[in-house]
């Protein structure tokens, strides 16, 4: 699958460069952990994929195996992203460790919305409540809220490094993604912390727009998950997330609509913290 | 002066400065009035964040437009206007009710509204300290540049103060050494306490006055560290400061805690200060003033044109500055046990007078403050000017309808 898009060639060559400097981001990462100990992540979305297709070329470059990818499975995913990542993992050989909380979706029978008791938990996942100042007996399974964030998202991001050694761990994360994201560095050292390994984020593909993306997707024929032709423009959970429009994410109006529009979460992030502070 | 800076700190009440005859809780706030100008009766108006930032930042009422959550496109905000006109805008925050989500993230070039972040239920937002980093590494890169930089509006905004009352350890024994609680005794005091709006314990309410003021203490370090880092970027001599609070607290004093919709001192007098790195002695100004004077002085202080649809009058100079009295509207059930359908809250203050009125009972007060600064003696049947102050809230009440 390929878009159908006519890209010029001056605007090939200003991708090239684009994909030139999140190289120079791979190969610095690389330099300076070893291939080994770099770790990335995906999610079947365009910008993790778009990260992946330019590391492995950094690795074909370099000789060396894709470093290893995780991806968080959190129970509640578009089949559409599960087919894309699965052919992807098997054309591009990624070893890929889906990584789940077994704990929590097995409390929750893999049901949303059902209850989680604390008690019914392991230890580590006990500890990690106490340590974002949970303290109910129960929280309803949903992968968008504090608890269910931090639980099904970042413990496991957590243990991935741990269980593999990752100093470096890859993203796909863009400034004009967010407005949040706009101090963010190629490079962001994060301390030890209880709980949290020592760790650096690396961003290769921090400059790029939305429109630069579909861009170098459209030039360089990389696959792309079906549900951005049908119009969805930023994929999150299943439930929360909702199509944009009926065409194709590249022919949207990039510049001047948002991006998140179509991603119930960050209306819950507001509602959930005006809840910690008291309100509703 | 070069650069327009606006420093808002959420929940901070008036009466806790030390400037402002508090008890030596803001040590370093209290140290920089010689350069400041102070405003005595500043109003905000609204007694909650949603009510009191549309007069902040868009010189606008918050029953006007409409008043969802949703930021209106048809209000203007100060960093709409200061971008057209090619001043850099940059905002830090971490206040969920003035995230992009709510649009609050138009005009300007840099903005952080901390909701990516993971926060926990004892502090739910990014500290001050943090804020202090990510204004700090902004500021860096924007002077960096070897021709100079351009002109900048910097907005941020602390939530340090802001309930949950869960201080570090070292600000509570600055307050009262005496106090023993741990953090999670300090959090069920929030829940079971502050929640319910519980007054009925007087021991347990000045339990949460002290911890408030610890927060205090400690926001008052996060502004000196605010001002470091500008003298540090070489910018404390070219920028003007603006410092206020969006609202008070309440602690008992008409019967709740925390800020819901009601329109006395304790939560619709603000503190405004006015800082000046030129200015040689410190100046008291005791008209009446209202925060929605607030984006058409930062307008003036950049020598540009007013904008139509603000509804305040520039602060500066001084000596241009209006008497005229201030209004304030809010909707009553906010983050309150009362049931059923909101109701509108209107205040108007002139002169010493001030009067309230509430929709739902439909009731009116009047307080003289010099008499009665605690606004306990209602003298709204015996006055003689009451008639007149009501005059001047009815036309507000429900003008808006849609």
């Amino acid at each position: 699958m390929a878009i159908d898009k006519e890209i010029s060639e001056k605007r090939e060559r200003q991708c090239s460069k684009l994909i030139e400097l999140s190289k120079d981001v791979v190969r610095e990462a690389f330099e300076k952990f070893g291939h080994e100990e770099v770790g990335i992540t995906w999610t079947g979305g365009k910008d993790s994929t778009l990260t992946l297709w330019i590391t492995r070329q950094v690795c074909e470059e370099k000789g060396v195996p894709l470093p290893k990818a995780m991806i968080i499975g959190e129970g509640d995913e578009f089949q559409e992203i599960e087919e894309f990542v699965e052919t992807i993992k098997k054309e591009w050989d990624v070893p890929l460790e889906v990584c789940r909380n077994e704990d929590v979706l097995k409390a929750a029978n893999h049901t949303l919305n059902a209850p989680v008791k604390v008690k019914d938990l392991s230890e580590r996942n006990r500890a990690e409540l106490k340590r974002i100042g949970f303290d109910g007996e129960e929280f309803p399974f949903e992968a968008e809220s504090q608890v269910g964030n931090h639980l099904m998202k970042t413990v496991v991001f957590n243990q991935f490094l741990e269980r593999n050694s990752i100093k470096g761990i890859i993203q796909g994360l863009r400034w004009d993604e967010h407005p949040a994201r706009f101090n963010d560095e190629y490079f962001e050292h994060k301390e030890m912390a209880h709980l949290v390994p020592e760790h650096t984020r690396i961003r290769p593909i921090l400059h790029f727009t939305e429109k630069d993306l579909w861009d170098t997707y459209a030039a360089f024929n990389i696959p792309y998950c079906v549900l951005y032709e049908q119009g969805y423009r930023s994929l999150g959970a299943k439930t929360t997330t909702v199509k944009d429009s009926d065409i194709p994410a590249w022919e949207q109006d990039l510049e001047n609509t948002e991006e998140r529009g179509g991603r119930r979460q960050d209306k819950e992030k507001a509602m959930e913290r005006m809840r910690q502070l008291g309100y509703m | 002066m070069k650069n327009v800076i606006l420093l808002t700190l959420d929940t901070l009440r008036k009466d806790v400065l030390g400037c402002y005859g508090g008890k030596g809780f803001t040590p370093f706030i209290d140290s920089v009035q010689d350069r400041c100008i102070r405003f005595t009766k500043a109003h905000s108006p609204g007694p909650y964040t949603q009510a009191a930032f549309p007069g902040i930042l868009t010189s606008s009422y918050y029953l006007e437009y409409g008043r969802g959550k949703m930021l209106s496109e048809k209000r203007a905000l100060i960093s709409e206007s200061l971008k057209r006109a090619g001043v850099t805008t940059a905002g830090f925050h971490s206040n969920p009710y003035l995230s992009a989500y709510f649009g609050w993230n138009r005009g300007w070039d840099v903005f952080y509204d901390s909701m990516e972040d993971e926060v926990d239920d004892k502090v739910p937002y990014i500290k001050a300290g943090e804020i202090n980093n990510k204004v700090s590494t902004w500021l860096s890169s924007h002077i960096g540049g070897i021709a100079g930089y351009n002109p900048f509006f910097l907005w941020v905004h602390y939530m340090d103060v802001h309930e949950p009352y869960v201080p570090e350890r070292k600000y509570v024994d600055m307050i009262d050494s005496s106090i023993r609680l741990n953090e999670k005794e300090m959090f069920w005091l929030f829940k079971d306490v502050l929640l319910k709006r519980d007054v009925s314990d007087k021991g347990v309410v000045e339990l949460l006055r002290k911890l408030y003021c610890a927060h205090v203490r400690e926001i008052d370090d996060g502004v000196r560290e605010f001002f470091a880092i500008l003298e540090k970027c070489n910018v404390l001599k070219d920028s003007l400061i603006i410092i206020t609070s969006d609202h008070g607290d309440e602690f008992g004093e008409h019967g709740g805690l925390s800020h819901d919709g009601k329109m006395y001192s304790e939560l619709v007098n603000v503190p405004l200060i006015i800082y000046e790195p030129s200015r040689e002695k410190a100046e008291v100004y005791d008209t009446l003033v209202s925060l929605l004077d607030i984006p058409p002085t930062i307008v003036y202080l950049f020598g540009l044109n007013q904008v139509d649809v603000f509804e305040g009058c520039s602060l500066l100079p001084l000596e241009d500055y209006p008497t005229k009295g201030v209004f304030g509207e809010a909707v009553d059930k906010h983050g309150s046990t009362e049931k059923g359908e909101e109701k509108e809250v209107h205040y108007y203050c002139e002169d010493d007078l001030k009067i309230i009125y509430r929709e739902r009972d439909d009731s009116w007060e009047l307080y003289d403050l010099d008499a009665d600064p605690k606004e306990i003696n209602n003298i709204v049947e015996t006055s003689s000017a009451a008639e007149e102050m009501k005059e001047k809230v009815r036309p507000r009440v429900k003008r808006y309808q849609g």
